[in-house]
């Protein structure tokens, strides 16, 4: 999973580095290990980084320009009149890819892969392309009169005061310069929504997949609410992408709503941590619980998904430890199952517990009271279509590659 | 009756076809296709020369004769040609040039709107020097739009956010240079640059008909100013526009339409307080709907809108009646007969509009006039020219296409119709035209949440802006 951005500016006065940094920034939330940028003035210059864009460095200037956030060191890949940064696979040859830019964008349908992709031309196009499958977001807007944003996420757009205007639509190939903006549909969708992008990876101020995902993640919340009651105290979300969870859960028991945590440093995604020391690490460096919040209560514990469990282990030891009574898991995704051959980080199963233990022996481990996960007739309900791709959780995959 | 019309563009074709139950004469700086078919249809006399002439307009109405006069664009009624008609003793739809200061000068319009306490004001600042406009904007990185102080055919205009203190410096900078840039447009006035309070919302805009006595609201309409499609993109004059259903837009109610009539009409009086001339023809709010006031002026046009004239000209019946009552001074007895439907007009503009010029000059249209019409559209001529048997651009919006119909519906009639239209090189048009009311429609709900609560507690228009250096503005 990455974040790209491409911006253009309609006035070569403006130098967008700074924005697309921000743009970066705002799409932090899909990967962070390596960042990346391009820009044009007279060449193409580019940078490669392995931090986050908050710590890029963006010095050289230009009026159009594209941008990477996720874990590929050597993105973006800059060719000699080609820059492009990709989310998601791609089975063919970068080269081949920059070479059908150039010559005919339209060849970019026949692209083996699941990906979206924006790349810039030294003639000053801007490419953007989301396959047939929609499995990797894209979307477009304008920052006033002054540019074209394309960015996998709304918030790339409006961290820099852009406007959000619509989502590219699986198939479509969208091509901007300083005199006109095309579209063109170079495929039938055939929508396989990404479920995990409306469970945790997009960002709660989004709107991605056509639907708004705040109002969605309150009604996963809900749903599990309807699923599993419990008898408790209070509810607390695991931050941050668990709190809606836990505001649908509240708001559908009745039961309050606790901030059980507070942060420590920036928000390091611990699935997405490298390695086994550092996702300790990063769970205990990040969460500290407010004690006053747990002390003698039942609590509700909601987390967006489980992979090895250690993150929820390491938690739910921290809330015992200042004081609570019961310690109830629920989950909002439906249990991962199966590796995920888009991009999306979700290791083979047998790195999966749900996918090799039991339910009651999943507690154990994980010292709760109870767990429960969402499940996946409740997350089509709450999604409203079934153009989804649950690859991990059912270990069935919409799309060959 | 003969009408002597000035203008060469899709405003002046759709004033022309409304118009065409007279006898009609025309001048324009080229031959437009759609005018020269009304001129011959009814007889008349088609001239080519310079519009914005005073002396060259006398001439040609000497020649005619006309009963009365209608100008279309603003650059001929800032060069006194309207002037030349009352010095004939030629009634005319248009205003004198002192009275089209109203477009010309934002600085005099602003001023105007803060002497008489005229509602939907914004607060504004004036340059002549260009180095303090700079320092201004580096002090209020605070919502600031920057214009030339004269009107250029809405280019120029910079409206930036600054919502995100961490970039403010860089939209400074930005700003800044843009301010160098806007200078060059206006050359022979001593105040270069106006800078105002920046507002959002919904726009729209109301044309008001006034004989210098009595005030006719026409339908409002909506102009759609990003030049490319999905709303992004540099600013236009505007690549299509909405109107109806009835006098309003779905998203500005009864109210609001009162409101803003209101305004233009006590803009109007202060006018003719001002110069000393009553106004006549048209005057037309640019306007927004804003949390700070309700309905806004951003601009003044001293003529119609266009694409917006293309909107609402074919929705009422009796315009060329009206605008006949209107030069002659009996507005009083005129009875607006509306086609209740909405319509969708869609600009149709050459490959490098709006950004280079003579990139868009010189591409030609093919047009199967027939087939338009039995699909239902109306089209017409704008910023192409008559050249032996060809429709060549001219650098500006080419055409305007015209559906009636709820926006949905004329949108697809629209689109089946883009079918009949082809050129030699890439047309720029936009096929969202009149399909996002519903978000104007949230727009116009989120801010009258403001200036409802504000009207409550009185507070009506009330801002202000401080910074370190620059103080209380």
């Amino acid at each position: 999973m990455a974040g790209i951005v491409g911006i253009l500016a309609f006035d070569k006065i403006w130098n967008i580095s700074k924005f697309l940094k921000y743009s970066l920034m705002g799409l932090q939330h899909r990967g962070y290990t390596a960042s990346g940028y391009a820009v044009l003035n007279d060449k193409i210059s580019s940078g490669h980084s392995s931090n986050p864009p908050e710590d890029i460095e963006i010095n050289d200037q230009g009026w159009i320009g594209i941008g990477y956030t996720g874990n590929k060191e050597e993105y973006p890949l800059v060719f000699d009149e080609v820059a492009m940064v990709i989310d998601g696979i791609v089975k063919d040859n970068p080269s081949s890819i920059a070479e059908k830019i150039l010559s005919n964008p339209e060849e970019i349908s026949k692209v083996r892969g699941a990906f979206s992709l924006v790349a810039f031309t030294s003639e000053g196009k801007i490419i953007a392309y989301r396959d047939e499958s929609g499995l990797k977001p894209l979307a477009i807007g304008g920052f006033g009169f002054d540019m074209a944003i394309i960015a996998s996420e709304m918030p790339a757009m409006s961290v820099i005061g852009g406007d959000f205007r619509r989502e590219i639509n699986p198939g479509e190939l969208v091509i901007l310069d300083r005199y006109n903006i095309e579209s063109k549909k170079l495929k039938e969708p055939k929508k396989s929504y990404c479920s995990i992008e409306y469970i945790y990876q997009a960002r709660i101020d989004s709107f991605v997949n056509e639907r708004s995902i705040y109002e969605l993640r309150i009604k996963i919340g809900e749903e599990l609410a309807k699923e599993r009651p419990i008898n408790a105290d209070t509810v607390i979300g695991v931050p941050d992408t668990a709190i809606p969870f836990a505001v649908g859960y509240s708001r559908f028991t009745g039961i309050p709503l606790d901030l059980g945590f507070t942060r420590t440093g920036s928000p390091i995604r611990t699935m997405l941590a490298s390695n086994d020391f550092m996702k300790i690490v990063g769970v205990q460096l990040k969460l500290n619980v407010i004690k006053s919040a747990v002390f003698g209560k039942r609590v509700v514990l909601i987390d967006d998904s489980m992979v090895t469990g250690t993150t929820l282990k390491n938690t739910i030891f921290s809330l015992r430890k200042m004081g609570a009574k019961e310690v109830h898991v629920l989950i909002g995704s439906p249990k991962l199952i199966s590796y995920c051959p888009y991009g999306v980080e979700v290791p083979p199963s047998s790195e999966l517990i749900a996918a090799n233990l039991h339910d009651e022996d999943i507690a154990k481990v994980l010292g709760a009271d109870s767990i429960y996960w969402l499940s996946i007739e409740g997350l089509y309900k709450v999604i409203g279509t079934k153009e989804l791709c649950l690859g991990c959780m059912l270990n069935s995959y919409p799309k060959v590659i | 009756m003969k009408v002597l019309l000035i203008g060469d563009g899709a405003r002046e074709n759709a004033l022309a076809e409304a118009l065409s139950d007279n006898k009609i004469f025309a001048i324009s700086s080229f031959i437009n296709p759609g005018i020269k078919s009304v001129v011959e249809r009814t007889g008349g006399k088609y001239f080519v020369g310079n519009i914005e002439s005073k002396e060259f307009v006398k001439e040609i109405i000497k020649q005619v004769n006309p009963d009365f006069g209608v100008v279309g664009p603003e650059d001929p009624l800032f060069h006194g040609v309207s002037n030349a008609f009352y010095e004939e003793r030629i009634p005319v739809m248009g205003p004198t040039e002192n009275d089209a200061t109203i477009e010309k000068s934002k600085v005099w319009m602003r001023q105007l709107m803060w002497k008489y306490e005229i509602p939907g004001r914004l607060r504004f600042k004036s340059f002549s020097n260009l180095a303090e406009a700079a320092k201004f904007i580096l002090d209020y990185g605070g919502s600031v739009a920057i214009k030339p102080s004269e009107q250029v055919g809405g280019k120029g205009v910079k409206v930036v956010a600054d919502i995100q203190a961490y970039l403010s410096n860089e939209k400074r900078q930005a700003l800044s240079k843009s301010v160098d840039e806007i200078g060059k447009y206006v050359s022979d006035n001593e105040i270069k640059i106006i800078i105002e309070e920046r507002v959002d919302g919904p726009e729209y805009t109301l044309h008001v008909l006034t004989d210098g006595n009595s005030y006719l609201p026409l339908p409002l309409a909506q102009d759609y100013k990003h030049a490319y499609q999905d709303g992004i993109g540099p600013e236009t004059g505007g690549m299509g526009s909405i109107s109806g259903s009835k006098n309003l837009l779905p998203f500005i109610n009864e109210e609001e339409y009162e409101r803003s009539f209101d305004i233009v009409k006590r803009t109007a009086e202060a006018i003719e307080k001002e110069t000393g001339e009553k106004y006549r023809g048209f005057l037309s709010g640019q306007m927004m709907l804003t949390d700070l006031w309700g309905p806004t002026i951003i601009e003044y046009y001293s003529r119609l809108g266009d694409p917006e004239a293309s909107a609402i000209i074919p929705r009422i019946k009796n315009f060329g009646e009206i605008l006949e009552l209107t030069a002659e001074g009996k507005l009083s007895r005129a009875k607006l007969e509306l086609n209740e439907e909405p319509t969708v007009v869609r600009a149709i503009a050459p490959y490098g509009y709006p950004l280079n010029k003579s990139l868009a000059k010189g591409q030609r249209f093919f047009i199967d006039m027939q087939k338009l019409r039995e699909e239902g559209c109306i089209l017409y001529f704008g910023s192409v020219a008559l050249e032996g048997n060809e429709i060549v651009a001219q650098g500006s919006r080419a055409l305007e296409l015209v559906a009636f119909g709820d926006f949905e519906e004329a949108s697809k009639k629209l689109d089946m119709c883009m079918k009949y239209i082809s050129s030699d090189r890439k047309m720029i048009y936009r096929t969202d035209i009149g399909r996002t009311v519903k978000e104007m429609t949230e727009k116009a709900e989120i801010v009258r949440y403001s200036y409802k609560n504000r009207e409550k507690h009185g507070i009506l228009g009330v801002s202000a802006d401080w910074s370190p250096n620059g103080g209380l503005w």
